[in-house]
């Protein structure tokens, strides 16, 4: 193979014009992300994970809560969706961290891309790799038991709260690959809360189970405030007074979490 | 701390040239807590010119790059790039440049080609023009056959190939090439260099950061040499090696008696200095400004003398010996 | 030229300066020898155990992560299990969490062989005078003794959780080499997996089979609370074998069947895997 270089004459002829666009900008970036996790067979596993969760839920305390008088499938999904929802941000912080260790993230930065355009591409794929996986998710719902049994609207309410979670703890976890530049250690790092968050939850065993010291945290972490919000959504029991406690969660930690993302993408050291 | 010394006129040939230089830097300092990495450095590259930037690791050239390349602020000083101001402008200054780095960037999960198509329309062109535009850079940089694999997999030299390629998707006018060459074949360096030259026969402007003297010297129109955050000399590349003594020839005789009878069939290519040094020594180390032809002649005159030679080779001062010349103390700490 | 006599000293050439350092010459026994084999284990071993020691994110795995996940367990589940089988659970919640620290241990291990192999390391001790199967065996008798090391971590944590030991030491010594043998069985496993296949989608392969694992076994919950069409299953994969004989060896019952089970379980995985983990080593070896 010879290594020779392009003749002067023909680098730049026939370029049309140059019109960066910030909208383009963002397909792009976005376009590729989407290809990569549709092709390399990370799609596959956002459809797979769920499965794994329900199953691993599911199966085994389907018989110690009936004792107790739940029905655990309709009880445990909420907190289904929301692991998922932590796996997605888990994919997403893995991503942040792998292109700011490769460089391209740095790369991107010395190019006329609008300073906001990468994270938004890469929480816009992450919000498709979300929205796959809580479809996978209500199905093996439905297939366990889980009904919607509050209508429509409640139901779109259901997913559309789902997907706020997921895209702001995909904040939190993008600022934290930006800054941290370690998909190793990362994963590390997130497993331990995800598992603690996701199961001293009230969503996940009711609040009598636990011992008396823990209950106060069980119940008010955010976690658990977010899946009784979901519960009730499926459930149709949606009120003001039941919501307002996940709301303020969902909405401290965004206030939290996006500008700490915005900065970690954007800054230059 | 030496200042900054220029071995030709200060002006270095601006003035004969006009116009606006592609890069100028003025008393650029940058700091990072205790770590000084630039003490007031000032420079300036010509259009259509290629600047070659040397200096030992930790000089500074990395920190100047990012500077340039709009990654860092400096602390105080003014950067000019291609006429735009790198604080008040570095959205200008990022539409005029095109920066590759030591650990070529790219998206590890797409093909080159795809690579290439992601870059072109992020720089502004419509979908079908960049895909056509990556097929064209594939065939000017010999990788058709290899376009569809991760670049994961490519090997050193391909990367980057690709990596430069994704930078010219659109015409720059200032280049930065941050060490192109470090870890490549002959071949694909050579690659590389045909390339500068192409550039700056397009009227693109390079700066080329380097530790190689010798590509500094194929390559660049003009030098400077940074060490501890300042230039400490600027120069053509023959101005420099100028400074440091140049090439010499190094003779080993057979018989190292025969040392002396050496010095005389040399006659005036020994210059004075050299020959009253030679008690003890084994071999004889004389200047050679003509390099080669310097060599032959030695040769020559050595044969014609029958003085019989163990060793004869012509050595070019290395970087090592810049630096201990200009700076008094070896490159690497 | 030197003429070179092995049973003396060489001497070095003339030219060479008289501060060149003498080389000391060893007769070594066959590379291939029994005591050989021994020594060379033993080397590897505490070679793998220094790396482990000092490496962080080792500890943290292998012990802070099933310590961690045997309190919640205890907490979350610990009364509703209880509740509804009648036996207290925190003897097969502590017997379950042994064996996940074993097994994030071995895959820890796993990832740590891939790197060396990366790096070439590997391959240079090919070229030494090592005895081969050292290299395997040393790992895997490190393994064997970290495995014991993060068994009394865990069970320790499990006193104040509820977790009593029996009073007879020897049932007692027993009870921690439970998990040793599972974790041999599963290393010899994930080694041979790690050294046939290149990527690192085996091991998060390995992971997300951990997990499932995690919750598909008697000391999750007891096997009746499982479906009826699963209790087969669930009774008779290896952790629950292992979990068993570690319940019937701290709380009370039946001892002898799970164990056999679990030696059975153990005998099988090495018997499959140990050649193709040979064959792996050399050829990891060979094309790194």
């Amino acid at each position: 193979m010879s290594v020779s270089a392009p003749a002067a004459s023909t680098l730049f002829a026939e370029l049309p014009e140059v019109r960066p666009s910030s909208f383009a900008q963002w397909r792009a970036l976005t376009g590729r992300i989407v290809r990569t996790m549709a092709t390399k067979g990370e799609l596959v596993v956002a459809v797979l994970t769920p499965l794994v969760v329900t199953v691993a839920f599911y199966l085994p305390l389907r018989y110690v809560m009936k004792v107790q008088g739940i029905d655990y499938a309709q009880y445990v999904m909420p907190i289904v969706v929301l692991q998922t929802m932590a796996m997605t941000m888990m994919s997403n912080a893995q991503l942040a961290a792998f292109e700011a260790l490769t460089g391209l993230s740095t790369r991107l930065q010395t190019m006329p891309i609008g300073s906001l355009v990468p994270l938004m591409s890469r929480i816009c794929a992450g919000l498709v790799r979300s929205v796959v996986s809580l479809i996978a998710t209500v199905g093996y719902g439905y297939l366990i038991g889980f009904r919607f049994t509050g209508g429509w609207l409640q139901a779109l309410a259901f997913c559309g709260f789902a997907l706020a979670v997921g895209i702001v703890l995909t904040l939190g976890a993008d600022a934290l690959g930006s800054l941290t530049k370690n998909p190793e250690a990362l994963s590390q790092a997130l497993t331990l809360p995800i598992l603690i968050f996701g199961m001293m939850s009230t969503g996940f065993v009711p609040e009598a189970s636990f011992p008396a010291w823990v209950r106060p945290f069980a119940r008010n972490q955010p976690i658990s405030q977010f899946a009784h919000t979901l519960s009730d959504m499926a459930a149709g029991h949606l009120s003001w007074a039941g919501t307002w406690v996940s709301l303020v969660w969902l909405g401290g930690l965004a206030i939290l979490f996006l500008p700490l993302a915005v900065w970690a993408s954007v800054r230059r050291s | 701390m030496p200042s900054s010394i220029s071995v030709d006129s200060p002006a270095g040939g601006v003035a004969s040239r006009g116009g606006e230089p592609a890069v100028l830097v003025s008393d650029v300092r940058k700091s990072f807590g205790d770590v000084h990495a630039l003490q007031g450095i000032s420079f300036q590259a010509e259009k259509a010119s290629v600047l070659g930037i040397l200096g030992p690791n930790g000089a500074g050239k990395t920190t100047t790059v990012k500077i340039l390349s709009t990654l860092l602020r400096p602390d105080s000083g003014t950067a000019v790039v291609a006429g735009h101001d790198v604080l008040t402008d570095s959205a200008g200054v990022r539409r005029s440049i095109m920066m590759t780095g030591q650990y070529a960037a790219l998206d590890e999960n797409l093909s080159g080609r795809e690579n290439l198509e992601l870059f072109g329309r992020l720089m502004g062109l419509a979908k079908s023009a960049a895909r056509k535009r990556a097929d064209t850079l594939l065939e000017e940089f010999d990788l058709v056959s290899a376009g569809k694999r991760a670049v994961r997999n490519y090997s050193g030299g391909m990367r980057r190939r690709v990596d430069i390629a994704c930078g010219l998707v659109v015409r720059p006018e200032v280049v930065f090439l941050d060490e192109p060459t470090t870890g490549l074949d002959p071949r694909s360096r050579q690659g590389v260099w045909d390339l500068v030259t192409a550039l700056k026969n397009q009227g693109i402007t390079v700066l080329l950061t380097t530790q190689y003297l010798e590509e500094a010297d194929v390559l660049s129109d003009n030098i400077i040499v940074i060490d501890k955050g300042t230039v400490i000399a600027e120069g053509t590349a023959d101005q420099l090696k100028a400074r440091t003594g140049g090439s010499f020839c190094e003779i080993v005789p057979l018989d190292v008696s025969r040392i002396p009878a050496t010095v005389q069939a040399l006659g005036d290519l020994v210059p004075a200095a050299v020959a009253a040094e030679i008690d003890g020594a084994d071999k004889l180390s004389i200047p050679a400004p003509e390099g080669a032809a310097t060599l032959a002649e030695a040769l020559r005159r050595l044969d014609n003398a029958g003085i019989d030679l163990a060793d004869i080779a012509l050595r070019r001062p290395s970087l090592d010996d810049v630096f201990l010349s200009i700076t008094g103390h070896s490159g690497g700490h | 030229m030197t003429t070179m006599d092995t049973t003396e000293r060489i001497q070095p050439p003339e030219s060479v300066a008289a501060t060149a350092a003498e080389l000391p010459v060893v007769h070594a026994k066959p590379e291939g020898s029994v005591s050989v084999w021994f020594t060379h284990s033993l080397i590897q071993c505490k070679r793998l155990l220094m790396v482990w020691l000092r490496d962080p994110s080792t500890t943290i795995q292998t012990i802070a992560y099933p310590a961690v996940t045997l309190l919640m367990f205890r907490i979350v589940l610990g009364d509703s299990i209880t509740a509804a089988t009648g036996i207290p659970s925190i003897y097969g919640q502590a017997a379950l969490l042994t064996l996940v620290a074993a097994m994030t241990g071995a895959v820890v291990s796993a990832l740590g062989f891939k790197r060396e192999k990366a790096a070439g390391l590997l391959s240079r001790f090919y070229t030494m005078p090592l005895n081969k199967a050292s290299l395997l065996t040393g790992r895997l008798l490190a393994e064997a003794l970290r495995i014991l090391i993060t068994t009394i971590i865990v069970l320790l944590v499990a006193v104040p959780l509820g977790f009593l030991f029996m009073e007879d030491p020897l049932t007692n010594i027993a009870l921690i080499f439970v998990p040793v043998l599972f974790g041999l069985g599963f290393a010899v496993m994930v080694t041979a997996l790690a050294t046939i296949t290149e990527g690192v989608m085996l091991i998060s392969l390995i992971g997300i089979l951990n997990t499932l694992l995690m919750f598909f076994n008697t000391g999750f919950v007891p096997v009746f609370a499982y479906p009826t069409w699963l209790q087969d299953v669930v009774a008779n994969q290896p952790m629950s074998c292992a979990i068993d004989a570690m319940k019937g060896l701290s709380y009370g019952g039946p001892v002898a069947e799970p164990l056999l089970k679990t030696v059975a379980w153990t005998v099988g995985m090495i018997a499959v895997f140990a050649y193709p983990a040979i064959v792996g080593y050399k050829k990891a070896a060979e094309t790194s």
